[in-house]
């Protein structure tokens, strides 16, 4: 993300939750994103409640809050706090693995009923690397090709050494039909990483940018606005606030 | 579904309570191998946010009466029902996601413990809290004016500045609130000490003069549920009440988590012991087996899977108390705009107020919620209510719900309930209990108290848990004090 000189932009924050299977790689997606780093045979995801990222746009900033499961999918047991306010929905599936397609669309069903309308979701199909097309995905990310043909031939299993198990024409569709942004990515090589959330910020709409809070607007439209919130860590938290104006 | 018999738990916590999700919280960085588990599909047990759908399950799960199957000991919810008018919907109500009827919507003072440890355990950067206004009491009609609620001034300012009150009484009122103040001072021990079991009232009569009307303000302003204070319970109530004033910002002395209550505070705590490594299955429930006396204790879950713990936390449903609250909660049509009045300069909005209502035997409490809680759509309110349980207790509720909606939106009104939720719950012996399955303990909360505020004394058996869960490994230094995780940066809406 280029820095630019000029004048600030303004900065909104914006509540992003990421849903999908055990192992499809949520945390390595944002992992990559936001410290450009990947960990070979992560292990579930542990003392991660969320991170933080911003995407600069030509406009506007956008400060992602991103939270990640932490587990809780996994016996269907997310609570309603975790969809509350969120803005924007990573739903990943492994393009290597069917179940997860399905497991993923039950996601989306999900968010279609708890989250606040206008949420924006991304379909993501991850581990691309394994795939066919990780051979032209590497030419576009920098340095880490090799690694990444080695892991397709290693772990694909197939003769071919693609792994797929999902067309991206079959994903694309069903992305199409819910109104969804659609992605297929590899967490492992970077590619099309940063692409997922830039399109995510350009998709959030500029009136829910003004509260500093979710849509929300169907369920409870505050008539205080944000001022109505108590800050724990004391008024003087408050003074600090009003000191910024913006 | 995954397997889960072979991992050897050190914890299996059955219940998502207030409770068991802060001993969740407080185990989430002692690499604890915890299962926490839920017969419900939701958060919260007896501390939940329901939608109307969850609220017709509970309902329906608690419609019994005291007593169970076991022994002498009565069930702690029972005698629930729900309600609405035929045409419902046609009146106004929403889908049933639009609403989150709280089961614990205790206020929560600002000094109380529970907030210091959400800030020191980091939890509470998930919870939006929202401000408790103004106090009120229910004047009956007389004289001819229509009935009313008067508003508590509950700060000196506040004293001096109000038209309804005789420049005599407010002298006497003002001795008693600096005396309050300062009321556990060796100077001030003296005037109460020796009345401290008897009646407030007659404390109040004795020592200050006080008349009838601000009698009653002072007696409201304690909480008390049977009405009776007594010097030392009643004077420790509104100590807390004016020294809670303005701890974090001006006109109010409680809080309320928004979208729910308690329930948030649950979800939030059992979040941070999944960030933690704690495994969570919701709609699952969990009974001991029979185990010999050298083995660790065996639970079987009703997902047919058997895991072995070395310590094993329940939560109370039965208790041998036979005393109980009636609690009726209703969503109104109107916003009751005029209970939320900001009355300080620089004050947050309030979306709670509180409303006594005087009722035989004991007086009837309501906590009104403004859509600002999350709780009903813009345009509603929920007003939950609360009395001694009796025979008549329900009746009364729906009664004092008629009556306060009248006098504020007056005699002429007609503002539709569109949806209420009845139920009693028992006030218990609130003891928590160890007993040992082979060489496991099992340590059961016992439920929270029944009181309109929250109180701190029902985190003790939070800790109590703690400690016999890591034994020599508790430090009490580092009981719910944690560092922020990676990426929790307070840092906000800054421009850079």
């Amino acid at each position: 993300m280029a820095d630019s000189a000029g004048a600030p932009r303004p900065s909104s924050s914006v509540k992003l939750v990421l849903l999908g299977e055990a192992a499809v790689g949520k945390s390595s997606l944002v992992l990559r994103f936001v410290n450009n780093d990947f960990q070979e045979n992560k292990e579930p995801t542990i003392g991660a409640a969320f991170l933080t990222q911003k995407c600069n746009l030509p406009t506007r900033t956008i400060k992602f809050e991103i939270w990640d499961t932490a587990g809780q999918e996994r016996f269907a047991s997310l609570a309603p706090m975790y969809y509350r306010n969120a803005q924007a929905a990573l739903v990943v599936y492994d393009l290597t693995k069917p179940t997860s397609l399905i497991k993923a669309k039950h996601w989306v069903a999900e968010l279609q009923r708890q989250a606040s309308p206008g949420i924006v979701i991304a379909l993501v199909g991850n581990k691309l690397d394994l795939t066919n097309a990780s051979a032209a995905a590497g030419g576009n990310s920098e340095e880490e090709d090799e690694e990444s043909g080695g892991a397709a031939g290693g772990d694909g299993g197939d003769e071919s050494g693609d792994a797929r198990k999902i067309s991206t024409e079959e994903a694309k569709t069903y992305a199409e039909e819910e109104s969804l942004l659609f992605f297929e990515t590899s967490a492992k090589t970077g590619h099309n990483v940063s692409e997922v959330f830039t399109a995510i910020a350009n998709a959030i709409p500029e009136t829910s940018l003004k509260s500093t809070r979710g849509p929300g607007a169907s369920n409870a439209v505050s008539r205080g606005g944000d001022e109505q919130r108590v800050n724990l860590t004391g008024p003087r938290g408050d003074a600090a606030k009003d000191s910024c104006a913006c | 579904m995954e397997s889960l018999g072979d991992e050897p738990w050190d914890v299996v916590i059955c219940g998502t309570g207030l409770q068991q999700s802060l001993l969740a919280l407080a185990l989430s960085r002692s690499k604890k191998r915890i299962l926490h588990t839920d017969p419900n599909d939701y958060y919260g047990q007896n501390e939940a946010a329901l939608t109307l759908q969850d609220a017709e399950s509970f309902a329906a799960k608690h419609a019994g009466g005291a007593s169970s199957e076991v022994d002498e000991k009565k069930n702690v919810v029972r005698n629930a029902a729900v309600w609405k008018p035929d045409d419902a919907e046609a009146q106004g109500l929403k889908f049933p996601r639009a609403y989150s009827l709280a089961l614990a919507p205790q206020i929560i003072h600002t000094k109380s413990k529970l907030l210091s440890s959400l800030v020191s355990s980091r939890a509470y950067r998930q919870v939006e809290f929202l401000a408790v206004g103004s106090f009120f009491v229910y004047e009956p009609a007389k004289d001819g004016s229509d009935p009313k609620l008067s508003r508590i001034p509950s700060s000196r300012e506040d004293v001096f500045s109000s038209q309804s009150i005789p420049a005599r009484s407010k002298r006497s009122l003002m001795k008693f609130l600096k005396f309050v103040l300062d009321f556990k001072s060796d100077d001030q021990r003296p005037i109460w000490e020796g009345h401290a079991d008897s009646p407030l009232t007659d404390f109040l009569t004795a020592q200050f003069k006080l008349e009838d009307d601000l009698k009653r303000y002072v007696v409201a302003l304690t909480m008390a549920l049977d009405g009776k204070a007594s010097v030392r319970s009643g004077l420790a109530a509104i100590n807390r009440h004016l020294t809670s004033m303005g701890t974090f910002g001006p006109g109010f002395c409680a809080v309320y988590p928004k979208w729910g209550g308690l329930s948030e505070v649950a979800q939030v705590a059992c979040r941070a012991g999944a960030v933690g490594g704690g495994i969570y299955m919701l709609d699952t429930s969990a009974t001991v087996k029979p185990c010999s006396e050298n083995a660790k204790a065996s639970l079987e879950l009703s997902n047919d899977i058997t895991v072995e713990a070395s310590s094993i936390i329940f939560g109370q449903d039965t208790t041998t108390g036979a005393e109980a609250i009636s609690r009726l909660v209703a969503v109104v049509k109107s916003p009751l705009n005029s209970l939320f009045q900001v009355l300080v300069e620089g004050a947050p909005t309030p979306a709670v107020a509180v409303v006594a209502l005087p009722s035989a035997p004991s007086p009837i409490y309501a906590l009104v919620h403004s859509s600002d809680t999350g709780e009903c759509p813009v345009g509603q309110c929920v007003v939950y209510l609360t009395t001694l349980a009796t025979a008549e207790s329900k009746h009364g509720l729906e009664q004092a719900l008629a009556m306060l909606v009248k006098a504020v939106e007056g005699e002429e009104s007609t503002v539709p309930c569109l949806y209420q939720l009845y139920y009693e719950q028992a006030i218990g012996d609130r003891k928590s209990t160890t007993e040992n399955h082979g060489t496991s303990p099992a340590f059961s909360f016992p439920p929270l108290s029944a009181s309109l505020a929250f109180e701190d004394s029902d985190l003790e058996a939070v800790k109590t848990a703690w400690s016999l869960i890591l034994g020599d490994e508790s430090d009490e230094e580092t009981y719910l004090v944690f560092e922020d995780r990676e990426g929790a940066d307070a840092e906000d809406e800054v421009y850079e």
